[in-house]
């Protein structure tokens, strides 16, 4: 899972051909997709379209039915250790931040570094200061979850994913669940990460965020990739007539 | 005058009042009255029997008892008894109960049927024909004479004999609560070292510990052992009965098995509401850190899993203590038939009635306490979002 760029051309995240279902019902219908290392991608589209389904394949929290994963140059196969080196490599952010609610910030940063990497604790400890510090809120770090606003728990989720020392970030609706006033704060810690060169995939419906950050955005429908352009042409001269409806829906008011 | 009886405040103060007071008749009465029917039948109240001698036996005391001993001393083997019945029953059906409410919970779909049946049987059978059922097939078991011997112990129709220390009765106390330290301290320096050890070197001084206190257990055992007997007694036929060791009567042993596995399909199904009372969010983030399903349930899972039972767990450890009463049905002396049959030997009803439940009162407002403060310490803090 080492990541030697020997390779000129090996992107970060190479999905082909995905299909998924649910039962019957088809989530995702032979979408390909490839990330380049450094890359910031935005995914956009109605509920129900299969952006969350994408991006939950990519650490198998949903097992794909057909096609190939591809993630920092492994395929996402069956095998345990597979996975969970893979899901070393590659961090993630919920809408709900999903923290751990009974150890403080501190340990919910420290246990995987801990665990998974066997990392020492005073190492461990470090790493976790150090990205709180980064989200803006190394004074939480004895608090519980519970005693944090939405906006902190959800810094501290990032500070959480990161410390992992992940290659790729994965976004899953990450102010979807937050106040309007906590949604900023949230989105200025991913600018800053985004600036920093990390890979990012962030399903999100901030149009803001999207064009300030992404390198590509991506519209999704009925379990297909629409539409894929940088920001500009996305949002002025899109061609595809489900994304300028969707456009002005969302921009609309 | 009219508008002070509409004050509400006024109004609330009448009623508790009236309440107070209307209760406070109601009891007086009571002991009115009972004074007079116990006078007429020329009963003396007051607690002077205690200090008399029974006059009857029990047929299972974990202290010495005669005919001889006084009422007191008869309760008090009581209380044991049923303390003694009631952390047997409790261990093993929170033992049963984990193992079912597991299956139930698993992903495999032959462990959840056995797990759906066996709570729909267990618990949905009155206890009672539970104990008559286990006390039927264990008095039916083979005669001493005919019983198999595994390990030293001997499983027949008048007892379960297992091997004992030949050691003193304070040695033998001393040494429990030796190994109740070793697995009470491991425990108390997990949660006293949250964030100030390493996991690696906690682990470490908690083992020690551990070591520690066991070995203390031994050299207790060791030293208070009796003069010129083997450190083990164990069983041996005798003519036509078993001697030596330990007997376990087939009433207890009938009565810990029902209380283990009625009480453990309804544990299983709290066992089975806590695990599914954690959020699927807080497992996905474990697992999409790279932790493995095993540390995903003891480091996740599991801990707020228990946090979720645990109220629901002390009540029914509450009433599973109070289960142990059952005991008249079969014969097993615990404090509810010592009370029975020192109503029948003594006429003294009401100071015995008194005293059961003052017993049971202290029993399980303890047990109460003890889940209260554990609950507090575990409790998860500030406002939870359900993912």
């Amino acid at each position: 899972m080492t990541a030697n760029s020997t390779k000129p051309h090996r992107p970060a995240v190479r999905l082909e051909n995905l299909d998924k279902y649910y039962g019957t019902f088809h989530a995702l219908r032979k979408v390909n997709l490839s990330v380049e290392r450094g890359e910031r991608i935005v995914v956009c589209g109605p509920s129900g379209s299969g952006k969350s389904t994408m991006i939950r394949c990519i650490n198998r929290l949903e097992q794909h039915n057909g096609g190939k994963i591809t993630v920092l140059g492994t395929e996402l196969n069956d095998d345990v250790a597979n996975i969970e080196g893979i899901r070393r490599e590659v961090g993630m952010v919920f809408q709900h931040f999903n923290l751990f609610p009974h150890m403080t910030v501190m340990e919910n940063c420290m246990i995987a570094p801990m665990i998974v990497r066997k990392r020492p604790r005073a190492e461990a400890e470090a790493t976790a200061r150090q990205y709180l510090q980064k989200v803006r809120i190394p004074e939480q770090a004895m608090k519980f979850p519970g005693q944090l606003s939405g906006g902190q728990q959800q810094r501290v989720a990032i500070a959480r994913a990161l410390c992992m020392r992940p290659q790729v970030m994965l976004f899953d609706e990450p102010t979807s669940a937050l106040d309007p006033e906590m949604i900023s704060e949230v989105l200025d810690v991913m600018v800053t990460l985004a600036s920093e060169g990390m890979t990012m995939i962030c399903v999100t419906h901030e149009m803001g965020f999207a064009r300030r950050v992404a390198d590509r955005v991506i519209f999704m429908d009925g379990g297909e990739i629409v539409e894929e352009a940088p920001p500009e042409e996305f949002f002025t001269a899109s061609r595809n007539e489900r994304t300028r409806q969707f456009l002005s829906q969302v921009l609309g008011h | 005058m009219v508008s002070l009886l509409r004050n509400q405040k006024v109004r609330n103060a009448l009623l508790q009042v009236l309440y107070v007071g209307s209760l406070a008749a109601l009891v007086l009465a009571g002991i009115v009255i009972a004074r007079r029917n116990l006078a007429e039948q020329g009963i003396t109240s007051g607690f002077d029997f205690l200090y008399k001698s029974t006059g009857w036996d029990v047929n299972f005391s974990l202290l010495p008892a005669t005919a001889n001993d006084p009422y007191w001393w008869f309760f008090l083997i009581g209380i044991i008894n049923t303390l003694f019945l009631g952390s047997v029953g409790l261990v093993l059906a929170t033992l049963v109960g984990t193992i079912v409410g597991l299956a139930r919970t698993s992903s495999n779909e032959l462990a959840q049927l056995l797990g759906r049946t066996y709570v729909d049987i267990f618990r949905n059978i009155p206890l009672i024909l539970q104990v008559f059922f286990w006390y039927a097939i264990i008095t039916h078991l083979p005669t001493p004479r005919a019983a198999h011997e595994a390990l030293g112990m001997f499983l027949t129709s008048r007892g379960l004999y297992v091997p004992f220390p030949n050691v003193g009765g304070i040695a033998f106390a001393a040494a429990i609560l030796a190994v109740i330290a070793a697995i009470a301290l491991p425990i108390w320096i997990g949660r006293t070292s949250r964030l100030s050890q390493p996991f690696g070197e906690r682990l470490g001084i908690q083992l020690a510990a551990a070591a520690t206190a066991l070995t203390t257990a031994a050299v207790i055992l060791a030293l208070g052992r009796l003069p010129d007997l083997p450190l083990l007694d164990f069983p041996a036929l005798q003519g036509l009965n078993l001697k030596g060791g330990l007997r376990i009567p087939p009433e207890f042993s009938a009565l810990a098995i029902a209380i283990a596995i009625y009480g453990g399909s309804y544990i299983a199904e709290i066992v089975r509401g806590g695990f599914k009372a954690v959020g699927k969010g807080q497992m996905e983030a474990a697992l999409s850190l790279g932790l493995s399903p095993w540390r995903v349930f003891t480091l996740v899972r599991l801990p707020l899993a228990l946090r979720a039972m645990l109220p629901i767990l002390a009540n029914q450890y509450v009433w599973l203590m109070k289960a142990t009463t059952m005991g008249i049905a079969v014969g097993f002396t615990d404090f509810f038939m010592i009370v029975a049959l020192t109503i029948n030997h003594s006429g003294q009803t009401l100071e015995a009635i008194g005293i059961l439940m003052a017993g049971f009162l202290a029993i399980n407002l303890s047990l109460a306490a003890v889940f209260n403060r554990i609950n507090k310490a575990i409790a998860l803090k500030g406002n939870q979002l359900r993912g």
